[in-house]
């Protein structure tokens, strides 16, 4: 149910914000969540931050073939996980939703194994990095083809209407994604449909060089919602009060079978696409520098801060903890050393295709001939 | 036993899944109020109502991904492609996420879904309601495909395709859909293994290999081959992924000649492959090259609709040649 159908409005011109870059709370509304709650969402930010940190020096040190950088998004992932009933509700995340996966429980060991291509990995090193996926979390596995799960989180969204159990989807994409045809279908099926799911761009304004104003004329993107008939709310994603708050609601409608919404989280990625790309050929280092002046985590810190809940110490103390949890996971996964060869072959349908079978005779009579070690 | 065509057969077996198993659901353009453009999905929507047989927007790629987010979530969707030739704003649906979604997620997700689509020429269709894609799928790991060619092979290969693990591509050879009726079996629980074909006919003199429409001009050109004295193995591969390599071989082996006939252009279809397969494992038995017949390496036609595809003097010319060889 909305708790205050008041409180947030869609289709704001400007974002909807409850902290001010100082941290001072900005709403006429009073903060209604506990001390224990408000240090969880900065503690997740920090961990997907240090997170990143860290992947971002495996890639350099040859360890992962791959990092999407997630910095600077910390806030809207964080507010996004919060909103999630862990387990019962179904996420779709893309490839830059580190913190949101960690915040959601993903464990740092299968991460880990996942960036590293390691038997630490539960999807058996199949995918490159940066594309996350847990059955246990109702949590779906990344695919690189942009947009392409937005119609699959639609149809989870419609079954879980038909189950009929107040469950509800939440489906994040960048900037970019927007363009596709499949966001188009997937909601326009979900507007048709009534489906409790709840759509999230993390707008960084960038799809890896093109800037916003070649994706799309659109104002932004929360406006695309009236032409599905949902609402769209354009949130300040470096806020992570307003993009939990306003996440809450919106699921909880969901999930009382009010229908689809689309939120659009103003973010800045502060590093490159990937590991891949030079951002400082479409972006200028004065840019990037004014958005690092309004970094979610900081900026969440001094909120924190007046309210007596943080200081010197507890950050300390945090970050130490964090570093001794992130360097075990890197150790555990690295130590679960490299997948079989022969895993190659498992997994593609229920059962073995004759065709595949043979296919795999052949390649470990290559082998042996070789004097390779078909086992390994 | 009840005579019926294959889209008769099509809606009849739907129902008893749906009746059999409530996860069944069908989605699609047109399949709900109106039954489906073929009629595939009569009566489906009176006896079960919106929630299981939804009419969905115009568009692909939302009912080929709404199926594979359905059945993500237990759900045991079947989606309709109302022509074979639209199913393409939804292939990267099908590449992209079903046919990779167990492999990539180490098996903790899969789609066990079946996305039907009318298939093939003859119906004065032009190019965009006349083509035969299977290639497409079948060089997609991942997918399995099947394309029966009889009412009551229809009925047993949907009712495994519903009951598997697995995404299913399952074309239906549209110009047969009321060209023929047959004994259709009754049996509820009628089912036909994955990857199995079926010998049609038996002979000495020459293997046809064929599947789809296509068994239709295969077994005349048998016929007219029988009136010459000349005796021929008709083999309907029914599966075209996985494929039934042991039959081919086998009957390859004892006949030693052999003609593949497929509808699809000419360059890289099903049968390049099983001639492939063939050449590969049994070419010492084999007394003449494989030949192919097949459709062309153009768009379908419209006005040549009929000589596109591959007639009875098609594959009887292609049958001399491996005799004279």
């Amino acid at each position: 149910m909305i708790t205050d159908a008041q409180r947030f409005q869609p289709f704001s011109d400007e974002p909807i914000r409850l902290i001010d870059e100082g941290g001072a709370w900005l709403a006429p509304f009073s903060c209604d969540l506990d001390d224990d709650t408000l240090i969880g969402l900065y503690r997740h930010m920090v961990l997907g931050r240090m997170v990143d940190e860290r992947l971002v020096r495996l890639q350099r040190l040859g360890k992962s073939s791959f990092v999407a950088p997630s910095s600077g998004h910390e806030a809207a992932q964080v507010g996004i996980a919060g909103a999630v009933h862990v387990g019962s509700d179904w996420i779709y995340p893309y490839y830059r939703d580190t913190a949101l996966a960690l915040a959601v429980g993903w464990p740092l060991v299968d991460m880990l194994g996942q960036m590293m291509g390691t038997r630490a990995d539960p999807a058996r090193a199949r995918q490159m990095p940066a594309h996350p996926g847990s059955r246990a979390l109702n949590m779906f596995t990344v695919a690189s083809p942009i947009a392409s799960h937005v119609p699959v989180a639609v149809g989870t969204a419609i079954a879980q209407k038909l189950a009929g159990a107040g469950d509800a989807t939440v489906c994040t994409f960048g900037d970019g994604a927007t363009s596709e045809g499949d966001w188009h279908a997937g909601l326009n099926f979900a507007g048709a449909q009534g489906a409790p799911i709840v759509f999230v761009c993390e707008n960084n304004r960038y799809a890896i060089s093109v800037d916003l104003q070649h994706q799309t004329g659109s104002p932004n993107v929360a406006a695309k919602a009236h032409a599905y008939g949902m609402p769209g709310y354009l949130v300040d994603g470096m806020d992570v009060l307003a993009s939990y708050l306003v996440m809450r609601d919106v699921m909880a409608a969901a999930r009382d079978g009010l229908g689809p919404a689309l939120v659009e989280m103003t973010v800045y990625r502060y590093g490159p696409h990937s590991s891949a790309d030079d951002d400082g050929v479409y972006r200028a280092s004065e840019e990037v520098a004014a958005w690092r002046e309004r970094d979610p985590i900081p900026r969440y810190r001094r909120f924190l801060e007046g309210r007596k809940l943080w200081d010197d110490a507890r950050e300390d103390e945090l970050r130490a903890a964090l570093k001794a949890e992130i360097d075990a996971a890197v150790k555990a996964s690295e130590a679960a050393g490299p997948v079989p060869v022969e895993w190659m072959f498992e997994d593609v349908l229920s059962r073995p295709t004759p065709q595949l079978e043979r296919q795999r005779e052949r390649f470990r009579a290559a082998r042996r001939a070789a004097g390779e070690d078909v086992e390994g | 036993m009840a005579v019926q065509n294959y889209v008769q057969t099509i809606a009849r077996t739907l129902m008893e899944e749906m009746r059999r198993d409530e996860r069944v659901v069908v989605l699609g353009e047109d399949v709900g109020k109106r039954g489906g453009v073929f009629l595939a999905t009569e009566h489906l929507y009176d006896t079960f109502g919106p929630d299981r047989v939804i009419d969905t927007p115009l568009s692909e790629a939302a009912i080929i991904g709404a199926a594979i987010g359905m059945s993500v979530y237990g759900r045991r969707p079947v989606a309709e492609i109302q022509f074979s030739d639209y199913v393409y704003p939804g292939f990267d649906q099908l590449v992209s996420q079903a046919a990779k979604l167990r492999y990539r997620s180490g098996g903790a997700f899969t789609a066990p879904m079946v996305v039907r689509m009318p298939a093939g020429g003859g119906v004065k269709g032009g190019h965009h309601h006349s083509q035969n894609p299977e290639t497409h799928f079948i060089h997609t790991p991942g997918l399995q495909v099947v394309y029966p060619s009889t009412p009551n092979d229809a009925k047993g290969c949907l009712k495994t395709s519903i009951r598997g693990e697995d995404p299913v591509v399952f074309l239906e050879p549209k110009r047969l859909y009321r060209a023929l009726k047959e004994d259709v079996s009754d049996d509820v629980d009628f089912m036909l293994p994955i990857g199995r074909g079926v010998l049609r006919r038996e002979g000495d003199d020459v293997v046809l290999i064929s599947y789809g429409a296509s068994i239709g001009e295969t077994l005349k050109a048998a016929d007219a081959l029988a009136e010459q004295g000349i005796s021929a193995d008709v083999i309907d591969l029914r599966w075209l992924m996985p494929w039934d390599e042991n039959l081919v071989l086998e009957r390859v082996a004892a006949v030693w000649r052999v003609v593949l006939v497929s509808e699809a252009p000419h360059s890289g279809n099903m049968m390049s492959e099983v001639a492939a397969t063939i050449a590969e494992e049994v070419l010492d038995m084999l007394e003449a090259p494989p030949l192919r017949v097949s459709g062309f390496d153009t768009p379908y036609p419209y006005a040549q609709d009929r000589v596109y595809l591959p007639g009875p003097n098609r594959i009887l010319h292609a049958v001399q040649q491996v005799l004279d060889y």
